[in-house]
């Protein structure tokens, strides 16, 4: 899920400023609501969704926009609660996770119908996932289900290895023994045993590029590999080696190629969504059209004029219909902010997707208590730093930046950014928060310090100019400022891509360096898709930003990031030591000990100070009081079908800070009916445990 | 005449293909992709995107390919848009743009011709002087202030009319308004122009002596000569306009060609953008062979050979 970038334009930019203003000369006394505020006469939700979607083709897409529109359209195994975003049960009623975490079995529904009115099997999961992962249907989102056995060998064009006797190369025997691995490996047959599932629990085979080009790259640098392989035979890794198998209809087995706590939360994303394989074969690439589409989710596709409307209507095929509220939504493709605060004030939508009010109309805005939602997201903003060109490979300067940035003015300043010190945003994890809070109190006070110290880091600048001196760049008192005359500032900038936003928070820490270290950083502004390439090749001097949005609900999400050699940290950044705390933490099944090894890794990887923490973001968006169901969660993902309109103007929402506190009887209901199904599963399991 | 029409038409392939080829040019020098977003890609993948787009091939070769797919007027598929054509998504999205255009174009016309001919039979009236400051004011206010302007006030402040998107008679009277307005000013200060030189020159003082009555005059002979301005400033304008203005559609949040070009820059949509370039570039040359054509039936003194 990407884009929390709003393209703006400079005659945006000059209609926001310009309204804005007018906006503040024009406000009168104020009423209660902002704008019209009268539910739509029909029962359907008009909701502006960002961006025109890419394509009605789940696998395709990952911006965060399209991926409300396809969570409306597609169901999968398990879909998003409405307040947490954690997995609920949807098309598999149930599932079991043998005791290695490595292998799931998913119950599938007997009732649940694609929009043809054909059943959905576990075939159907099967197909729908083999196919993302197909090289030519070249999904971006591919890497999401790499964790599935031999699915990244499939999707990157890979080969087994197989001698003359028709045995297979493993890769344990060619990698570095993993001291975190289990000693004894525990053998699942959840579901049963069968060939296919013999073959995906034997260990797991060597595989190597298909392509002789790249494959005599990695040979070249692996003698040892390079004899094992003479003369062998390489077979293409197939999409029937992938670790997915239909047990039977309703069964589905998921083999992964290493334990993945977090692999459940990911099974909601559109990437894993079912599909119809009749109806591609049909149509090919056209089956996305209004006139061919089949879908799985508890809306269908009524009418789709890009870059106007995209109306899905309430599909009766669905196994949850009764359950569905509103007859439609529809989705209106706006990325322009003035104009979709216009027409949720005229009255003609109700409700915004995130970081949607812009900053002229703030402070107006936040005065509508009922309306108004400024929750933590799962998004961090921070400054990545090049870590492989000095100064800034030492990291006694790169400290010295980070404490020299005050984060509570920060906040104050740009309203929707909560202060972050960490690498993992704040108030979103509340067990992993707890563990965190645990671990950090004992490492620090082993190394001399405390979490009051640590705590500092929100804003430190005596200790940042001591850093900084540490480091061989002395910073003078001159008057009531600073100066640091030794330091190569023609060696360090702040890049980042073209945004109102992020000019600000860059002219605002280059404020602060400069007043805090007396070092003025030039700023350099690019293009998005200029910026990305450079970014994340760690072409930049010095400093860029970065914004990170979480694929699952995880603190994984946000530490993988600079996991192995290869990782997309943008930083340059790569220690085998913090792999293996990742590593050891993911092999762990109890989930408090398995956050707590996370927590270790945060505080070792913070300390390297790769990144300049800034702030978790905020939800910034806004809902009618009468849309009911629809809750700020750290996605703003919805699971469209708890959404309803309420007449009653007496049980409109209001003050909605305690819209996640308070209980909708209709929600909890709903929500209880779909988790049933697994607390059976697991306190039925717990009783066989305790016999 | 003929002959004229036909060698004009002709220049318009090789000049349609020179642009197409800049057009491509400048896109391949703007670094970045339309499949990047701000999580990157493991190798492997965007290996992938690049195999099936044939974005691994040398660049001549992908120059070749799209020429010859653009000599057979087939722009491909659009990159970000899987599925749809760009020869679809031109002749789905120019329908909003014209029409919302054309309106433009027709209110511009008898808003400017009517105050134009007005102000210029009563020069120095009160109606000259308050009508051109007008129109200078319509000249000087750029349609990204003006559109929000009117947004405040109809729809926000009345509510008499909804404040964006496409969708009915209402929803066009805001964005056609401020499509217009610099056109009708525009065509107003010309016409007048126009009408008053027309109007000292010697046929029409002719036409006078010859004792034709005041209408005639004015509607059959000065008009003819006095509007010559407008219509070679009308003629590319009405060409922009159909093709969509991407301001007050970006404003008023239209689905038009203006919009779509936009967004296909952006997201670095080649063959998009490119389609968009090749068909205003034609339809700008069309339209200005049109307005040389039609001198010749406005002013008797212009010949073509």
């Amino acid at each position: 899920m990407t884009s929390i970038r709003l393209i703006q334009f400079r005659t945006g930019l000059a209609i926001a400023v310009l309204s804005g203003l007018l906006m503040g000369c024009m406000t009168s006394a104020k009423t209660r609501y902002f704008g019209l505020t009268t539910p739509p006469k029909d029962n359907v939700l008009r909701y502006v969704s960002g961006g025109e979607i890419e394509s009605l083709d789940p696998p395709i897409t990952n911006s965060q926009p399209d991926a409300r529109i396809l969570i409306a359209l597609y169901d999968g195994l398990v879909d998003y609660d409405p307040k947490t975003m954690e997995p609920t049960p949807s098309l598999a009623e149930s599932w079991e996770i043998g005791k290695d975490g490595t292998e799931y079995l998913f119950h599938l529904r007997h009732n649940a119908k694609f929009s043809n009115g054909d059943p959905i099997k576990a075939s159907d999961f099967v197909y729908s996932i083999r196919r993302g992962l197909s090289p030519e249907l070249a999904s971006r989102n591919a890497s999401l289900a790499y964790y599935i056995k031999y699915s990244e060998a499939y999707n990157s064009g890979q080969s087994f290895v197989k001698d003359a006797n028709g045995q297979f190369l493993l890769e344990k025997d060619f990698e570095e023994p993993n001291p975190n691995a289990p000693a004894e490996q525990v053998h699942d047959t959840l579901g049963g045993d069968t060939d296919f599932h013999r073959f995906l629990d034997s260990p797991t085979r060597l595989t190597l590029p298909s392509d002789e080009k790249s494959r005599a790259k990695i040979l070249d640098q692996n003698p040892k590999l390079k004899t094992a392989v003479q003369g062998k035979q390489f077979v293409p890794v197939r999409a029937e080696d992938i670790g997915l198998e239909a047990v039977d209809d309703y069964t589905l087995r998921i083999k992964l190629y290493q334990p993945a706590p977090f692999f459940l939360g990911l099974l909601a994303h559109q990437f894993f969504r079912v599909v119809d394989k009749n109806v591609i074969e049909k149509f090919g690439n056209a089956w996305t059209r209004a006139e061919n589409i089949v879908t799985s989710g508890p809306f269908k596709l009524a009418v789709h004029k890009p870059y106007d409307v995209l109306k899905v209507v309430r599909d009766p095929n669905n196994w949850d219909a009764a359950n569905v509220h509103l007859d439609g939504i529809e989705f209106y493709p706006l990325d322009e902010s003035t104009t979709m605060m216009n027409l949720y004030k005229a009255g003609d939508v109700d409700a915004l997707y995130n970081h949607t009010v812009p900053a002229a109309w703030f402070e107006q805005i936040r005065q509508y208590k009922d309306e108004y939602l400024l929750f933590p997201e799962v998004a961090t903003e921070f400054y990545v730093i090049n870590v492989k060109r000095p100064p800034m490979d030492n990291v006694k300067v790169r400290q010295a930046f980070a404490l020299a940035v005050d984060r509570d003015a920060l906040s104050e300043f740009r309203k929707t950014l909560k202060p972050l010190i960490d690498m993992t945003p704040e108030g979103i994890f509340p067990k992993y928060e707890e563990a965190r809070q645990k671990v950090y109190s004992e490492e620090l006070a082993k190394q001399g310090s405390s979490l009051e110290e640590w705590k500092k880091r929100v804003f430190d600048p005596d200790k940042a100019r001591k850093l900084l001196a540490d480091a061989g760049f002395p910073v003078q008192k001159v008057g009531n400022g600073y100066s640091c005359p030794s330091f190569p500032v023609d060696k360090v900038s702040i890049t980042y891509n073209t945004a109102e936003s992020n000019k600000a928070v860059a002219e605002f820490v280059q404020a602060q360096w400069k007043q805090n270290l007396g070092i003025t950083v030039p700023l350099k502004n690019m293009e998005f898709r200029t910026f990305l390439p450079m970014m994340n090749k760690v072409e930049y001097d010095g400093f860029a930003r970065r914004g990170w949005v979480g694929d699952y609900m995880d603190p994984y999400t946000f530490l993988g990031l600079y996991y192995s050699q290869a990782n997309e940290g943008g930083t340059g950044w790569w220690d085998p030591k913090y792999d293996k705390m990742l590593d050891d933490a993911n092999n762990t099944v109890d989930v408090m000990s398995r956050y707590e090894k996370l927590a270790r890794a945060e505080l070792y990887i913070s300390q390297q100070q790769i990144i300049i923490p800034l702030g978790t973001n905020g939800t910034s968006w806004m809902k009618k009081p009468y849309v009911k169901g629809m809750y700020p969660n750290p996605g703003t993902l919805f699971p469209w079908k708890y959404v309803y309109i309420e007449r009653d103007s007496s049980k409109w929402d209001s003050n909605v800070d305690n819209i996640m506190n308070v209980t909708d009887p209709a929600v909890e209901a709903q929500l209880k009916a779909l988790t049933a199904t697994q607390d059976e599963m697991e306190s039925s399991k717990r009783t066989a445990n305790t016999e | 005449m003929l002959s004229f029409i036909l060698r004009r038409l002709l220049i318009i392939i090789p000049m349609a293909l020179l642009v197409v080829t800049l057009t491509w040019g400048l896109i391949r020098l703007a670094p970045g992709n339309f499949y990047d977003s701000d999580k990157p890609l493991p190798p492997a993948i965007e290996a992938n995107i690049k195999k099936k787009y044939g974005l691994d091939k040398p660049w001549y070769e992908q120059y070749g390919l799209m020429m010859m797919h653009i000599v057979q007027l087939d722009f491909g598929d659009s990159l970000k848009y899987q599925g749809q054509s760009v020869n679809e998504i031109i002749a789905r999205h120019l329908p909003y743009s014209a029409t919302m255009g054309i309106l433009a174009y027709i209110l511009a016309l008898i808003v400017g011709l009517s105050a134009g001919i007005i102000a210029a039979l009563r020069q120095n009236s009160a109606f000259d002087y308050a009508s051109m400051a007008v129109a200078m004011l319509g000249l000087s206010i750029p349609n990204f202030v003006l559109g929000p302007l009117l947004v405040l006030a109809f729809a926000l402040g009345w509510y008499l009319f909804p404040p964006a998107r496409w969708g009915g008679f209402s929803g066009l009277v805001l964005p056609v308004i401020t499509l217009a307005a610099i056109y009708a000013a525009y065509i107003a200060r010309l016409t007048r122009a126009g009408m008053l030189e027309v109007m000292r020159s010697d046929y029409i003082r002719t036409a006078r002596a010859k004792g034709l009555d005041e209408s005639t005059v004015l509607l059959k002979h000065a008009l003819r000569g006095g509007i010559i301005p407008v219509v070679s400033f009308t003629g590319p304008a009405l060409a922009s306009l159909l093709a969509g203005t991407v301001v007050v559609e970006r404003v008023f949040s239209i689905p038009g060609l203006g919009n779509i070009f936009i967004q296909s820059v952006l997201n670095r949509d080649e063959p998009l953008t490119l389609g968009i370039v090749a068909f205003l570039s034609i339809l700008i040359m069309i339209f200005n062979l049109a307005v040389d054509i039609s001198y010749g039936f406005l002013d008797p003194r212009i010949r073509y050979e």
